[in-house]
């Protein structure tokens, strides 16, 4: 298990069009249903933005990273897209989100899963992840940057 | 100086895990020494030990959620949110770091703890109530066997031969005949296991027979285990007669001393104390009599099937020992249906208090609850004991205090429900269901009312 099999290629946008948080999940959403790891969108955005309502998962940094524990997940996944303008995600420092990771997460998971999505949010904590990340110009760049 | 902490957010996949690396980047950034204890959806990860928490200068509790902080008493905590360890986790590690450690005063409250949990094994409390769990069954099957005996007419036993003659030989001249028996027998095994049962049968028996009813066997059988305990201590038999202590010296030894204790000294104090009991129970004033309800009320839901419910339910069952029905009883009973009830209908009314899963388990309080079984209480009870128990309480007060105003009695020591339908078991249906439905919406409207909104 490593984090090339939860955010694939085609799960990831270098260019986020929406201009609000809610358009941005939206987008990582549709990505996911694309890749079949998501049965209802509908039901699935509700259970990110109900956890989004508790309290906004704009940790500051730039980063947002929404989630959702939803029966109409297949599979563990992660979309990932980069916001060059940024998006106001109610962030704890007040800052634009550029880095935003939507997390799908079925009822039921493994520890493995859980394992990877945990050492994922650690290492986004660290400075030099982010600006990787941030100046990444394809898949292996954000692979390598969580890697390190 | 070495700090803990722990992180624990609402979802446990993302926060728990970035608060912890976050509070681990400043520490080393501070070089200070700490260890991060993750609640996340894996489960406890990292987990503190006891050896560390002695060693410890403070804690610092991130949490979005609820965590048992016991283990941490006596440690200086610093509390916050998942995301002020994300935000501002050198600010936290600063707070604990100037927090004052009183290591004299957290000794003090551990060897306290440790003291209490001594107690909790061996306290003369549970002894009791090992006494009266083992008695608990024989107590039900013995008052509905009465009550269904009842069921065919006041006087139906005195017919020989017949069922409710039959019934009532069971239930009455057996199960009931052994209650008493078997709670000072099993004292006494509480406390000194296996030689106990035979002076602390003997001793409730005796009690039984000599009208010092649930008092005297309670002494039998705390006389009986200690008995057996200085026995084993005094006696020294050479190394081949051993085998005849548990057969012969300690049964004989044992059972003579602790009957001719009660037959001589405890039992005429006991009998008289308890034929007391029985008559202030039946000229209690109205008003000391709604005290009292409200007093068991209180009892029966402050834990549920714990220490404090189960005195109240053996107070209860003392009162019908002599097969006849009782207020008391009635009160016990209604007060003990009225928590998993009244939960279960604020599960039905404010859905949005609840997750699916409390709903779902709401469903089987209801059922529970008229099954007189108040444990089905404990789940909504352990999730938010602060706004729940209070609510049980109030409602069983309510409901205990509303039987003892209409004056329902009953004569069955068990059974919900299911055996109120039965002629002659309970004096007064109508307002003895009433009582139990206000007390349950007081409970319902209490919690519905307190309860958060759920957002998970």
């Amino acid at each position: 298990m490593n984090i090339k099999e939860l955010l694939t290629k085609d799960r990831i946008s270098f260019n986020l069009e929406g201009l609000t948080k809610e358009e941005v999940i939206d987008e990582l959403i549709e990505m996911l249903f694309k890749d079949n790891v998501i049965e209802d969108k509908d039901k699935f955005k509700i259970a990110v933005m109900k956890r989004e309502e508790e309290f906004s998962t704009g940790i500051g940094y730039g980063i947002g990273i929404p989630h959702g524990k939803s029966e109409f997940v297949t599979e563990a996944a992660i979309a990932f897209g980069i916001s060059k303008n940024g998006v106001d995600f109610d962030s704890m420092d007040g800052k634009p989100a550029h880095l935003i990771f939507l997390i799908a997460v079925p009822e039921k998971l493994d520890d493995i899963h859980l394992k990877v999505l945990s050492y994922i949010s650690r290492r986004l904590m660290h400075n030099e992840v982010r600006q990787a990340i941030m100046e990444a110009e394809n898949y292996d760049d954000i692979i390598k940057a969580f890697e390190k | 100086m070495k700090l803990l902490a722990v992180t624990s957010c609402p979802t446990g996949i993302a926060h728990t895990y970035m608060a912890a690396e976050a509070l681990q980047m400043a520490a080393k950034e501070m070089n200070v020494d700490i260890k991060v204890e993750t609640h996340g959806s894996i489960g406890v990860e990292n987990e503190i030990t006891d050896e560390e928490i002695k060693e410890a200068h403070a804690v610092i509790i991130a949490v979005d959620t609820k965590i048992d902080k016991t283990k941490f008493q006596g440690l200086p905590i610093v509390e916050g949110t998942v995301q002020d360890a994300i935000k501002n986790s050198k600010g936290l590690i600063e707070k604990a770091m100037r927090l004052e450690n009183d290591k004299a005063q957290y000794v003090e409250k551990v060897s306290k703890i440790k003291e209490n949990r001594k107690e909790k094994k061996k306290g003369p409390y549970q002894h009791l109530m090992t006494g009266v769990s083992y008695m608990i069954p024989f107590v039900v099957a013995g008052g509905i066997l009465i009550a269904l005996s009842f069921a065919f007419g006041i006087h139906a036993a005195e017919n020989e031969g017949s069922l409710p003659w039959a019934l009532s030989l069971i239930g009455g001249g057996s199960a009931f005949a052994l209650m008493i028996p078997i709670l000072s027998g099993f004292i006494a095994y509480s406390i000194a296991d296996r030689p106990g049962l035979v002076p602390g049968m003997i001793g409730g028996m005796l009690s039984a027979e000599i009208g010092a009813g649930f008092l005297g066997g309670l002494i039998a059988g705390f006389l009986a285990g200690y008995t057996i305990v200085l026995l084993k201590k005094w006696i020294k038999l050479p190394k081949t007669m051993e085998g005849l202590m548990p057969v012969l010296v300690l049964p004989l030894l044992s059972s003579s001393i602790v009957g001719l204790l009660m037959i001589y000294i405890v039992g005429r104090p006991a009998a008289t104390i308890n034929v007391g009991l029985f008559n202030w129970l039946e000229n209690l004033q109205e008003g000391s009599a709604i005290a009292l309800g409200l007093v068991l009320g209180l009892m029966m839901a402050f834990d549920m099937g714990g220490p404090v419910n189960k005195a109240a339910y053996a107070f209860g069952v003392s009162t019908i020992a002599a097969g006849q029905s009782s207020s008391v009883m009635a009160a016990v009973m209604a007060a003990g249906m009225t928590p998993p009830l009244g939960i279960g209908i604020a599960t039905l009314m404010t859905k949005n208090k609840f997750t699916k899963e409390e709903r779902e388990a709401g469903k089987a309080a209801l059922v529970l609850g008229i099954s007189f079984i108040t444990e089905g209480a404990i789940p909504f009870a352990a999730a938010d004991p602060l706004r729940v128990i209070p609510s049980l309480m109030a409602g069983s007060a309510v409901t205990g205090a509303l039987t003892m105003l209409f004056k329902v009695k009953l004569a069955v020591p068990h059974g919900g429900i299911f055996v109120l339908p039965i002629p002659n078991a309970v004096e007064g249906f109508l307002p003895y269901v009433i009582s139990i439905a206000i007390g349950a919406l007081v409970t319902a409207l209490l919690v519905a009312a307190l309860k958060k909104t759920k957002m998970e």
